[in-house]
């Protein structure tokens, strides 16, 4: 629960920094920068897919796999869980629904009530279609807003743009990067670890803000 | 500027070769999960599922026959044709699934695809059961049909201009023409299937998605108007533009629900153990739900523009079925054919658990039973001089549509559960097969 309020509150910060400061970071450079985290590089599809799953394994929640395609099952590899958005998704059809339904019904059978083609006043035959339509529509803004909001976007900077090799992230390169704000992160076990599963040319992010 | 030769395969060669072909199927025969006691049944293995069921049809059938003689000929006949609709659906399901499978070179389904081609073989079997209820109709001019009645044909002025299409003669006809096209298709397709497990011959793959493309407009087009034909025609003052697409989405569902219960039947037996598993379920239960919001897409629609237009010789068929005793069917196609399913269905859970599956899969044959039931039942006292139009439940004549339904699926399992022990349980020639016997769903 407190780290979905650090999230939502670090979300407030970056879009409103005169609003909220962000809270301060766990690691900062020689020079007082925000530590990004650490990326590791790999070149192959299977050595990547196997580093990902000693890094879940050593307990890390907040690091990313960037691949130049897509790589079947890295999901489960990294150990993300499934997604909350058919939830709300679901909730949104609901109450998508119950507007249409209300909205058709408080109208033309309680508050002006009005004979539309000889029909009865409350005939739920004819609130079905835009009751339907309304559910479809909600849910449909729920799928696409509520994957960009969990998915932490729109954004217009993120820090790993600052590392010049990121780039080859969507060509030919797999890139593991783990989070300064990770609970388990550490500058120097997490080296050690990134090291040893095979990342190359290892190098910390700093985060300009 | 160079032109540069792009070596593309001339149309008559294939583009894998002889060499990888066989290297695939040895590989796939070398598979642990494709031992000779995973993907075959012993003889008499489902033996006492097939005399329960025989047992059953037997006694359904005798009863509904002794009752058409002593009680209500007309009532008996629908409470067969209620059945009998219930099973064509299930096969012409399948037929569809089979001919899509085929002409999308779908991989996932492979290892379910013989028992798609099972149950569409059965349409055979439907068939003979539909001669009764022709012969009947034209024996005794129109028992349900009353378009058959020359008498009314005189009298009414509609069904004297509706005579060229609905008459003895040409509905005989076209009775044939549904035959032999779902036979041919059926055969074929289960044929050429049972004759790749024993000689791999690559040519026969190609036959069935050649004979599956013609075959998917062909079955639409007698799908549509059997329908027309068997159930549209009970009410000749009655017409419906979505009547066969309405009927194609009762089959196709009721063709998802069929292979699931086969499919767990078989797992229960310890038969496709690592070959069929919840990902498999998981698409079943994908098309399973398609279908419940398909259907109920399709009827709202219907129902919707003939409740708005208010035209009396449309709404004349909805309206007599929200009376007389039959309104309680319109709750049952509402809630429980549309409701019910489309939010049990939509839970990833309900989809990717076998049990759970399983008994939607027979949720779902059971409303289809009411499904043909609110389209078949009422016409059997309407058409009979109105004399008495309702059920009959209170002459406790309701065991008359029990033992027409029971009767009908009884014989349909029976044979059906012997024909899926005559052939292994699964194409084991299909090059697809690993791309089946691997399948993720990653979502």
């Amino acid at each position: 629960m407190s780290a979905m309020i650090n999230n939502l509150l670090s979300a407030v910060a970056d879009y409103f920094p005169m609003v909220l400061r962000k809270p301060a970071p766990r690691f900062v450079t020689e020079r007082g920068n925000r530590v990004y985290g650490l990326v590791a590089e790999f070149t192959e599809t299977p050595k990547v897919f196997h580093a990902a799953e000693h890094v879940r394994d050593a307990g890390y929640s907040k690091w990313d796999v960037h691949t130049p395609f897509p790589i079947h099952d890295i999901e489960s590899a990294m150990g993300i869980k499934t997604t909350k958005l058919p939830l709300m998704a679901g909730g949104a059809a609901l109450t998508g629904v119950t507007v249409g339904a209300l909205l058709q019904w408080g109208t033309t059978a309680i508050l002006f009530p009005q004979v539309v083609q000889g029909k009865p006043m409350d005939a739920w035959q004819a609130f079905l279609p835009v009751t339907f339509e309304l559910g479809i529509l909600f849910t449909a803004f729920m799928c696409i807003f509520g994957m960009l909001a969990l998915n932490g976007l729109p954004r217009f900077h993120h820090p790993l743009f600052s590392h010049a090799r990121f780039c080859h992230a969507s060509d030919d390169t797999f890139v593991i990067a783990i989070e300064a704000e990770d609970p388990n992160f550490d500058p120097v076990k997490t080296r050690e670890l990134l090291e040893k599963i095979g990342g190359t040319h290892i190098t910390l992010i700093e985060d300009e803000d | 500027m160079t032109q540069i030769a792009a070596n593309h395969p001339a149309p008559a060669e294939t583009a894998m070769q002889d060499a990888e072909w066989e290297a695939r199927l040895s590989k796939i025969a070398s598979d642990k999960r494709m031992t000779p006691d995973n993907i075959t049944l012993e003889p008499g293995a489902l033996s006492g599922l097939m005399k329960i069921f025989a047992g059953l049809g037997a006694l359904g059938l005798l009863v509904t026959i002794i009752g058409g003689f002593t009680i209500n000929p007309h009532h008996a006949l629908a409470a067969y044709e209620v059945g009998v609709f219930t099973a064509l659906a299930m096969t012409l399901g399948a037929l569809f699934f089979v001919m899509v499978f085929h002409s999308l070179n779908a991989g996932w389904s492979i290892t379910l695809r013989r028992q798609f081609e099972n149950v569409a073989w059965m349409v055979r079997w439907v068939w003979v059961m539909m001669i009764p209820i022709v012969a009947i109709e034209l024996i005794s001019k129109g028992v349900l049909f009353d378009w058959l009645d020359p008498h009314k044909v005189k009298e009414s002025h509609l069904l004297g201009l509706k005579a060229p299409y609905l008459n003895a003669g040409f509905f005989s006809f076209r009775f044939l023409l549904y035959g032999v096209v779902w036979i041919f298709l059926s055969s074929k397709l289960l044929g050429w299937s049972i004759k790749s497990d024993e000689t791999g011959d690559r040519a026969l793959g190609r036959k069935a998605r050649f004979w599956s493309g013609f075959g998917i407009p062909c079955f639409a087009l007698t799908t549509a108007f059997a329908s027309f034909d068997f159930l549209m025609s009970l009410d000749y003052r009655f017409f419906s533009t979505m009547w066969g697409v309405m009927y194609f989405a009762a089959a196709a569902l009721a063709s998802t629900a069929v292979v699931t219960l086969i499919a767990s039947r078989l797992l229960s037996k310890g038969k496709l153990v690592g070959l069929v598993h919840e990902e498999h379920f998981h698409d079943l239960g994908k098309l399973m739900f398609t279908f419940t919001v398909f259907w109920g897409y399709i009827g709202f629609s219907q129902y919707f523009l003939i409740w708005y237009s208010n035209i009396p010789e449309e709404t004349a068929w909805y309206g007599f079925r929200q009376q007389n005793g039959w309104q309680w069917l319109f709750v049952v196609m509402t809630i429980g054919h549309f409701c019910v399913p489309f939010l049990l269905l939509i839970w990833r859970k309900v989809k990717r658990t076998p049990v759970l599956l399983t008994a939607m899969g027979v949720y779902v044959i059971v409303i289809t039973i009411f499904d043909m039931a609110w389209i078949i039942r009422p016409m059997a006292y309407l058409n009979a001089g109105a004399e008495k139009i309702d059920p009959g439940y209170a002459s406790g004549e309701v065991f008359l549509d029990i033992a027409g339904v029971v009767g009908v699926l009884g014989i349909f399992g029976a044979i059906l559960v012997w024909k899926i022990g005559r052939s292994n349980l699964l194409p084991i020639k299909d090059p697809m097969l690993h791309e089946a016997m691997s399948h993720k769903n990653y979502v």
